[in-house]
């Protein structure tokens, strides 16, 4: 008797943390999403037509928001990896140190770091300067448009995808390596074979961990987009906070809530749930 | 071999990870959806409920205003005059979202112990319409009553100043970068695509889009629900083209100061300040004019000691308390008398059109009209449909 109660016990904290805070809060959301009349007059009455409108309305924000994420994601991962592998396999001693150095701008608050990428990209900084230079920046400036957004999606998730990668790097047993080339892998064969999908875990924590957030952002598009660059956060910030059209602001938020999940599945199904549970390094 | 249990213990983490990363996710979205329901029925329409006054003024008063709004001296200096007690809080950052934090309770009634807040016009209004503000019982507040200036004693939305009581005032216009933008004389000017990409408008619609009514020669004080579209339609256009780089609330500071931008749609306070910081930048009257608001003092439902709220109103409406008030803010300050002071004290303010704008120099300014309900929302909904393009 006691021993099936202690589990519910120890449960309970989190359960009552997320019914009170998560649940709770979605059933008044999904009912709000339902509901039509301006406020002061909300009434409730199976109002589908808030998702049809809202989908129908802002398609292109979504769109949008999911090219951001998904590019900024891919790039996040093009950088990520070799650092991460670099500290977990040649950083020797100073290990720690770069680790640290990853983390560190986490010191900072996220909002303040955007702020000052607004500062570094504003058109007379050197950084523009030298962009404009070299040809990446044709119009004179970088800021207000989508490249600034998609940089700085890059950046601010960036730690969530070294992490994810690094731990799962550092757990592979050099040994596995090593016996690879005993049975004749070259270098890129072995890593091809052993190393990448030995870090496959990781590298699925990471995606998941920079493109669901980053879809969902809208700091972003508001500090270092310009008009053409807002993101789905954006418009549901603006027709909660602006237009006070909550019903339209809770739909909105249903449907992101939604193609993210499903975006996930499939890409879960697509990369594999054994790679996510690391079933090819038995 | 690899040790399983060590194996077994990474996907573990690693599953845990991910059910964080999903859970982060959703949680994202929910926050975008806002503080959750309950957000049914207001008070009664038109429900004129009227504060009453309770003899002498006594107990504590709780203020709600935007965040450097007022100077140092005057809250000490009331409490010292009446023997109140002020509790003064800046907590209004923007209209739309202290409606957004407020509704919940002044649909209960309730003003989450503000005897007093400040808002501008159209929200006033719009509280107003919800049945969410008091009257006021004027007998409480004789200077108002003789120091209100005179262009401000009838707004559209409130003839007879019945529940709302100006704060400050201010003037939206033009702000230009002198140096690289000497030419920009007109609403009309920032559409010259020789400012392509240069410029920023602002997202309060009831600022930037009359204004744009007024380069196309419309009267916005008369203008019909069709030529608001008409005007959305030609920033829409604008900001496809690119023309209109972004769009600010008084964010326009940065990319003014920095030469993102070379003129902006913007408030005649903040350019006073600015120009502080750099000379370089200057507010202008707009050859189609401006655009009029003031951000008012007003009693909502529920709000504990109105006779303290209405003291306050009327301490502020004495001339020489509205002098100190108006030495550090620098808008436009809605008492009779306050230059009059300043000629003797601070000349220089007190020949500042933005601080104490003559009659010739506004006489082509408007004020935004109240807009229904179902206007309001068919208008910021196509309006917000450009902000968010």
């Amino acid at each position: 008797m006691r021993r099936r109660i202690v589990p519910y016990f120890l449960l309970s904290p989190g359960t009552i943390w997320l019914v009170l805070f998560f649940v709770v809060p979605l059933y008044y959301m999904g009912k709000l999403s339902l509901e039509s009349g301006v406020v002061g007059s909300l009434e409730f009455n199976w109002n589908w037509s808030n998702y049809s409108e809202a989908l129908s309305l802002y398609d292109s924000q979504f769109i949008r928001s999911f090219v951001y994420a998904g590019v900024a994601t891919l790039l996040a991962l093009l950088i990520s990896y070799p650092l991460a592998y670099t500290i977990a396999f040649k950083a020797g001693r100073w290990r720690n140190a770069l680790l640290f150095a990853v983390v560190a701008p986490f010191f900072t608050t996220y909002l303040i770091r955007t702020l000052a990428w607004e500062t570094m990209l504003s058109d007379e900084s050197p950084v523009t300067k030298f962009l404009h230079t070299v040809g990446l920046a044709p119009s004179g400036h970088v800021l207000a448009t989508s490249g600034a957004v998609i940089a700085g999606l890059t950046y601010n998730f960036l730690p969530f995808m070294i992490l994810p990668i690094y731990a799962s790097l550092e757990r592979i047993d050099v040994r596995l390596i090593e016996a690879s080339k005993d049975l004749y892998c070259s270098a890129a064969q072995g890593f091809w074979r052993v190393t990448l999908p030995l870090s496959a875990p990781g590298i699925v924590a990471g995606t998941l961990l920079t493109f669901i957030p980053a879809a969902g952002d809208y700091v972003n598009a508001q500090f270092l987009g310009g008009v053409g660059n807002r993101m789905i956060g954006n418009v549901i910030q603006s027709l909660y906070l602006t237009q006070s059209n909550y019903p339209s602001a809770a739909a909105l938020s249903f449907v992101l809530m939604g193609l993210i999940m499903v975006a996930v599945v499939v890409y879960i199904r697509f990369a594999g749930s054994e790679a996510l549970m690391g079933e090819e390094a038995v | 071999m690899v040790s399983s249990e060590k194996d077994r213990r990474g996907r573990q983490t690693v599953l845990a990870v991910l059910l964080a990363a999903v859970a982060l996710a959703l949680d994202l979205a929910a926050c975008g959806g806002g503080g959750g329901g309950g957000i049914e029925g207001g008070g009664g329409e038109e429900s004129a409920e009227e504060v009453k006054l309770q003899g002498k003024p006594s107990g504590t008063v709780t203020i709600s205003n935007w965040p450097l709004y007022i100077d140092k001296k005057t809250v000490p200096d009331f409490e010292k005059a009446t023997g109140l007690t002020v509790k003064y809080i800046e907590d209004v950052n923007d209209n739309a979202e202290f409606f957004g934090k407020m509704q919940p309770l002044l649909s209960q009634g309730e003003s989450g112990g503000r005897s007093l807040f400040v808002v501008t016009d159209w929200m006033a209004n719009k509280m107003r319409q919800l049945g969410y503000l008091q009257n006021l019982d004027k007998s409480g507040i004789p200077e108002v009553e003789k120091n209100l200036r005179g262009p401000l004693r009838h707004p559209a939305f409130d003839p007879n100043r019945d529940f709302s009581v100006p704060w400050q005032s201010g003037m939206t216009g033009i702000i230009v970068r002198k140096d690289l933008a000497p030419n920009v004389h007109s609403i009309c000017d920032l559409f010259d695509p020789k400012y392509k990409g240069k410029v920023d408008f602002l997202t309060e619609m009831r600022d930037t889009v009359p204004l744009v009514m007024k380069c196309e020669g419309v009267d916005p004080e008369k203008a019909e629900a069709g030529d608001w579209l008409k005007a959305i339609e030609k920033i829409k256009g604008a900001a496809q083209s690119g023309q209109i780089r972004r769009f600010t609330g008084n964010d326009y500071a940065s990319d003014l100061t920095s030469g993102n931008v070379v003129a902006v749609i913007g408030w005649s306070g903040d350019a006073v300040q600015l120009q502080i910081e750099n000379p370089n930048i200057e507010w202008r009257m707009p050859t189609e004019g401006c655009m009029l608001w003031s951000d008012n003092m007003v009693i909502p439902v529920g709000a504990p000691n109105p006779t303290a709220a209405e003291a306050w109103m009327n301490y502020v409406y004495e001339p020489k308390n509205q002098a100190q008030i108006e030495a550090y803010v620098n808008y436009v300050t809605p008492v009779e008398g306050v230059k009059e002071l300043f000629e003797k004290t601070e000349p220089e303010l007190a020949k500042n059109q933005l601080i104490f704008p003559s009659e010739s120099f506004t006489k082509k300014c408007s004020i935004a009209p109240p807009l229904s309900a179902s206007e309001e929302q068919k208008l910021t909904q196509a309006f917000d449909a450009v902000l968010n393009s």
